[in-house]
């Protein structure tokens, strides 16, 4: 066929008509971009029950692969004990999940039952996304009797509520000891050390390991809006106050900004591309749990995961302070909240589901302190010392920072969920030196206010 | 002997043409020859209807909306459109975009050309070189690629192994280090070059040999064939090329969605438009900002493609 071809004359193709027509085709896949309407709102009735026939949900949650297999664990045994219902379990990463639930809601098959955050509850209630729980913790369905009152609250909006946290946590410092301990370096104390003081030991750390070990993980990128918030309210400010609306001053912001950058010149932080990698790798690449550093900003609910990772005890400090006068900008947090989808088919049977994860011994001994303390006092008590050791060690913490915590902050305005990008953005080019911290600071806030506008 | 071939078919054709129309052709038989095309051609059709068009049109709409993607969508008018030219991002997007397309494509094309001409002297094995060069094209655009891709270029990965062992002391993370990182995806780009090689390959074997028997007659030296032959009778070839590999390019979103776990860092580094209009979307509940990215992104390609339409008249040479 090619020999005949070759002696013969020029074959037809390609002609102007048919490049112009493949092109055509290529370019219009490019808009090919949008979403339908999400639809459905608050479903009135209970919807569909086992006894109308089979019920499926789906159950979305984030987390380390710890999580997931004792999620899945909690599926199994909940099917086991509940004829006719299936619930199909569907989990990702921290930032992945976001997008898919965004993209899930928009085409009205957002799961049923969902792992939320405090960042997006608003995001998502203000825009009836979510189930208001209210008639189902009137009738009974929910009982929140023994729910920590305090912390039950911080999934209200208004007078509805959207969302039940799973229990508490506190973002804090966790330190490897043997780190130290090779490292000839004495572990600071939690009580009285100052940033500055965490820099410098961290430095030493990485000097004296010759750089197999280093100091500390950034603080910018793991939990950074969060970091910057114990920061702030160190100092008297917040990330967003009362109002909704931008809680700090750029000073405080650059104040912050120059610990981190102290901290990779000093070489206490890895050098700026590993830790993008290390931030990139999630709570199971995080340099405490990997053997290559000696301390970290976590959730004290990460405690079990990074203890996994390392192979030996972790433990936590409270956060530097300025002074070194202890007096810190901690607060206790709702590690995360449990959520029903408005366009869920079986509200009914998604908030007896609900209603079993947060008062039921049975689940709460499986996801013991995972998901941040029990909210449910009772049991939290009682599985207290039946955790392992990482998680006794985050109920003792937390037992003894709680009477010098400060009150959790109120839901963070609609557009809050981007801070923590914008925040990460803005650290790397500090530390890869492609911007000043002062200029980074006005930036910041500019972006931070058009977000949350 | 071709060209026999093709008067033969010719005349097939005129023979069948009148017995078509014959009168005595069943008048149901015509009917249902009529329908069968599109029968056929539905469920393609269907899909540009459904797939295609249908969210072609919305995305028009939502791009002069305000619409967070949980919700119903507000007619917000132009402003989408002039957002843009205030937003910093938008800018780097598009930097980001364009050096990509601009960098990537003529080296991945020259590269593709380069192989084909080797692969068109007769090689023993072609098929299976063939295949093998292939493969990166219908792999390069995967996950499983990407995630590859950014542990051999990453601070400990295979790469920095390798130029360890050979005495350089402190090669960069490539995929974390912002100076690198656009630069690491460029060659994954330019690696799968095999569509264009195919397609080149394929061109080179219509180039007619007498050409070739005729320009070394008249003295002309494999440089000199390459230029007066070869070129200008691939330039429909080079052109199609071209023009697909460019709008590819344009839409490149996976690589650096999974290599920056979407975020576009390291610090922006490489924040593909794509990937902007996704993060907009999807991340920051703010699809008619996006779509209306969407729209410009489709403005741009589709005025770089009429541009290289243009400026084929004076390049490409079509011989018919």
């Amino acid at each position: 066929m090619h020999t005949i071809r070759r002696n013969g004359a020029r074959a037809p193709w390609p002609t102007r008509l048919g490049v112009a027509g493949g092109v055509l085709g290529l370019l219009l896949t490019t808009a090919a971009c949008g979403g339908d309407d999400g639809g459905g709102g608050a479903a009135a009735d209970g919807g569909t029950t086992r006894e109308d026939g089979p019920v499926n949900m789906r159950f979305s949650w984030w987390g380390s692969d710890t999580r997931h297999a004792a999620t899945q664990e909690l599926i199994d045994l909940y099917e086991s004990q509940n004829e006719g219902v299936t619930i199909e379990g569907d989990f990702t990463g921290f930032a992945d999940y976001w997008d898919r639930l965004a993209t899930s809601t928009a085409g009205g098959e957002a799961p049923c039952i969902m792992q939320q955050d405090t960042r997006y509850v608003r995001e998502y209630a203000d825009r009836n996304a979510l189930l208001d729980l209210s008639p189902y913790i009137e009738d009974g369905t929910i009982d929140n009797s023994n729910l920590d009152e305090n912390v039950a609250e911080t999934g209200m909006v208004e007078d509805a509520t959207y969302a039940i946290p799973t229990g508490v946590n506190a973002f804090s410092v966790v330190i490897d000891p043997q780190a130290y301990a090779a490292a000839g370096v004495e572990v600071p104390d939690g009580e009285s050390w100052t940033w500055d003081e965490m820099v410098e030991t961290a430095a030493q750390v990485t000097q004296a390991t010759g750089g197999q070990v280093y100091g500390m993980q950034a603080m910018g990128l793991n939990g950074g809006d969060t970091n910057f918030e114990v920061y702030a309210r160190e100092h008297g400010e917040a990330l967003f106050d009362e109002n909704g609306e931008i809680g700090f001053t750029q000073e405080t912001l650059v104040d912050w900004w120059n610990i981190e950058k102290q901290a990779s010149e000093s070489g206490a932080e890895p050098p700026p591309s590993t830790t993008v990698e290390v931030f990139n790798g999630g709570v199971d690449q995080a340099l405490v749990a990997t053997g290559r550093g000696a301390s970290g900003f976590w959730w004290t609910n990460e405690l079990p995961a990074l203890t996994a990772g390392a192979g030996h005890e972790l433990q936590f400090l409270r956060f530097p302070t300025e002074e070194g006068n202890g007096e810190t900008g901690m607060y206790l947090k709702p590690a995360m909240f449990w959520a029903i989808s408005s366009d869920c088919e079986s509200p009914q049977e998604a908030a007896m589901f609900l209603d079993w994860l947060i008062n039921s011994e049975e689940a709460v001994n499986i996801i013991k302190a995972d998901r941040g303390l029990p909210v449910n006092t009772e049991l939290r008590d009682q599985i207290a010392p039946t955790l392992d050791a990482p998680g006794q060690a985050a109920v003792a913490f937390v037992e003894e920072i709680t009477p010098d915590l400060q009150d959790p902050p109120a839901l963070p305005p609609q557009g809050a969920g981007e801070v923590q990008s914008i925040l990460q953005r803005y650290t790397e080019q500090i530390l890869f030196d492609q911007i000043s911290v002062e200029d980074a600071a006005e930036q910041f806030m500019t972006e931070v206010e058009s977000a949350i506008a | 002997m071709s060209s026999t071939l093709d008067v033969s078919s010719r005349e097939r054709q005129h023979d069948e043409a009148p017995r078509r129309g014959g009168p005595d052709a069943p008048r149901t038989k015509r009917k249902s020859g009529r329908l069968a095309p599109y029968l056929f051609l539905a469920p393609w059709f269907a899909g540009l209807l459904f797939i295609t068009a249908g969210p072609i049109a919305a995305s028009a709409y939502l791009s002069f909306t305000d619409y967070s993607l949980i919700g119903s969508p507000e007619w917000i008018g132009l402003d989408n459109f002039q957002r843009m030219f205030n937003d910093p991002r938008f800018y780097q997007s598009l930097k980001v975009t364009f050096i990509y397309v601009a960098v990537s494509v003529p080296l991945q094309l020259a590269f593709a050309l380069f192989l084909a001409m080797i692969l068109d002297r007769g090689l023993k094995g072609l098929a299976l070189y063939r295949s093998v060069y292939y493969l990166p094209s219908l792999l390069g655009g995967s996950v499983a690629i990407a995630i590859l891709w950014r542990q051999i270029f990453g601070s400990d990965g295979l790469l920095n192994q390798v130029l360890r062992f050979v005495g350089f002391e402190n090669p960069p993370g490539w995929v974390s280090n912002p100076d690198y990182a656009l630069g690491t995806l460029i060659v994954l780009n330019v690696w799968t070059f095999g569509a264009p090689m195919v397609i080149f390959l394929a061109g080179l074997r219509q180039i007619p040999t007498m050409y070739y028997e005729a320009a070394s007659l008249d003295g002309a030296g494999k440089a000199r064939q390459f230029f007066q032959v070869t070129l200008p009778l691939l330039s429909p070839i080079i052109f199609f090329n071209l023009v697909l590999q460019t709008i590819n390019a344009f839409q490149t979103f996976t690589q650096a969605f999974i290599v920056s776990g979407g975020t576009g860092g390291p610090a922006d580094s490489t924040l593909f438009y794509t990937l902007y209009l996704y993060q907009r979307g999807f991340g920051n509940f703010d699809m008619g900002y996006a779509s209306a990215l969407a729209w410009f992104l489709l403005l741009i390609v589709g005025g770089l493609t009429a541009i290289n339409f243009i400026a084929s008249k004076y390049w490409v040479f079509y011989g018919d």
